[in-house]
């Protein structure tokens, strides 16, 4: 369903929702066949020394609730389905962030026989952050660059970016 | 006119929106306090809700679209209309009928059952399990909660919530009453799935409970009722038990020490189990009150 409003009303609606965007990133967190190092950093990240809930970062359990994905590891064949399934899932618009160096460039686990290399191969990538595992304060320093990017309108809308097969 | 202003902006509408969402903050600021963290800042509420409005809605293959979309409104306006019932920010309550107490109860259950039929409409597995803890909830503490409400009815002698809260004024229930007290604060926990009762959205086994499938406006709106539900229920309970609401100070502090309440016993202590918070309500909260309700009755005849 689209609005037809004057300029105006559509920019100022879009700062909005752009603002609302900004502080209120729900992640879901996926574990694409990392060695679960990544994971564990994830997990240190949301607890209470890091907070992430300053910057209104919440976790989800639910796909639908959740506005970035935050998956690690290098797609192994079998959750290859299952983590483009979880993306299917997420109601539009929403934020890829791939933590660690298998999920940026397979790291350790390249060339191996039962993975696909990186999560870049299978969706559209909004952030990566480097390390193995990368430590709480990078994948918080990553995460508010993003909404950054976000805020300052880097990043296209999702909708035009078309999902690689 | 004037029942424009008191649908749209005050008590009803705008204003109790916003109360709700500030409610939110409170309570989730003052548990990330107790958890030593700092919380989230004082728009995250309203932040929350904008974008969850602005995302996209998926509505589910296999469920019935109506049901999907009406569900989250049919909660959100029982309990949008539950706050004119009640002495809300200790001004006397917009509309007042004998009876009015059975009315604010029941509207404050449409938000429960919204949620479990909106579970039981999605054929999603979890929603499915969701919905089902979610009804054996209700059942386990709307009797004892009704109850414990109903005990300074008795003692004051009508079913109206403006003449209770009056009466609370003069007398602190919570003295003469305190069972019932207790059962009214956890039975309000138990109504808004706050743990340690939030067996119905355990997000380590069934995702997000009844509420697994809904996205954006469906979820915004729910979780909108659920906020207005706070704010009433506290302050049926502080009206009832701690003397009565009279003035916006009263109002504010009272609710406020409340909520203090709540948040400790959130954080304390950890997810009971579906047959351990249905155990609790009928062996012990139920009989307390009825017990209790014996004694005042005996005490009125005598
Ligand atoms: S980047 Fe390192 S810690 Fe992370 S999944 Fe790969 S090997 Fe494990």
């Amino acid at each position: 369903m689209t609005l037809n409003l004057p300029t105006l009303w559509h920019d100022a609606l879009e700062k909005v929702k752009t603002w609302a965007r900004v502080n209120s990133p729900w992640l879901i967190h996926y574990n694409s066949g990392s060695c679960n190092g990544c994971d564990i950093e994830i997990l240190a990240t949301l607890t209470p020394r890091y907070d992430a809930e300053r910057f209104g970062v919440k976790l989800q359990g639910s796909p639908r609730h959740a506005d970035v994905l935050i998956c690690t590891g290098p797609v192994t064949l079998q959750s290859k389905e299952r983590l483009r399934r979880i993306y299917e899932q997420m109601p539009e618009p929403k934020f890829v962030v791939a933590v660690g160096s298998c999920a940026i460039s397979g790291g350790v686990f390249d060339g191996c026989y039962n993975v696909v290399g990186h999560i870049d191969e299978l969706l559209p990538v909004d952030m990566y952050i480097p390390g193995c595992p990368p430590r709480p304060e990078a994948i918080l320093d990553g995460l508010v660059k993003l909404l950054r990017s976000l805020q300052d309108g880097q990043i296209e809308r999702l909708e035009t970016r078309p999902l690689a097969t | 006119m004037t029942q424009l202003i008191h649908l749209l902006f005050f008590p009803g509408g705008l204003f109790l929106l916003a109360l709700g969402m500030g409610y939110e903050w409170l309570d989730r600021k003052l548990l990330a306090r107790l958890q030593n963290r700092q919380g989230p800042r004082w728009f995250q509420p309203l932040a929350d809700t904008v974008k969850l409005l602005s995302k996209e809605e998926i509505i589910p293959q296999g469920a019935n679209p109506w049901l999907f979309i009406f569900l989250p409104v049919v909660a959100l306006a029982g309990t949008l209309t539950a706050a004119l019932y009640v002495p809300l920010f200790g001004l006397p309550p917009a509309h007042s009928l004998p009876g009015d107490l059975i009315l604010t109860i029941y509207l404050l259950s449409l938000l429960t059952l919204g949620t479990g039929l909106a579970g039981a409409n999605t054929p999603n597995r979890f929603s499915l399990v969701g919905a089902t803890r979610t009804l054996t909830q209700l059942f386990a503490y709307e009797a004892p909660f009704l109850m414990a409400l109903l005990g300074p009815a008795i003692v004051a002698g009508s079913w109206q919530i403006s003449i209770i809260n009056d009466f609370a004024g003069r007398n602190w229930l919570i003295v003469t009453q305190f069972v019932g007290f207790l059962v009214a604060v956890i039975g309000l926990m138990g109504k808004l799935e706050l743990p340690p009762f939030d067996a119905p959205e355990a997000e380590t086994e069934i995702v997000s409970g009844a509420l697994t499938e809904y996205s954006g406006r469906g979820y915004a709106l729910f979780r909108l009722a659920k906020n207005v539900e706070l704010v009433v229920g506290l302050t049926l309970v502080a009206s009832f038990y701690l003397g009565g609401l009279a003035n916006p100070l009263a109002f504010i502090l009272k609710t406020g020490a409340l909520l203090l309440i709540i948040v400790g016993v959130q954080t304390l202590l950890t997810r009971l189990r579906l047959d351990q918070t249905v155990g609790l309500w009928w062996r012990y909260g139920a009989l307390l009150v009825l017990a209790q309700w014996l004694m005042i009755v005996l005490a009125k005849i005598i």
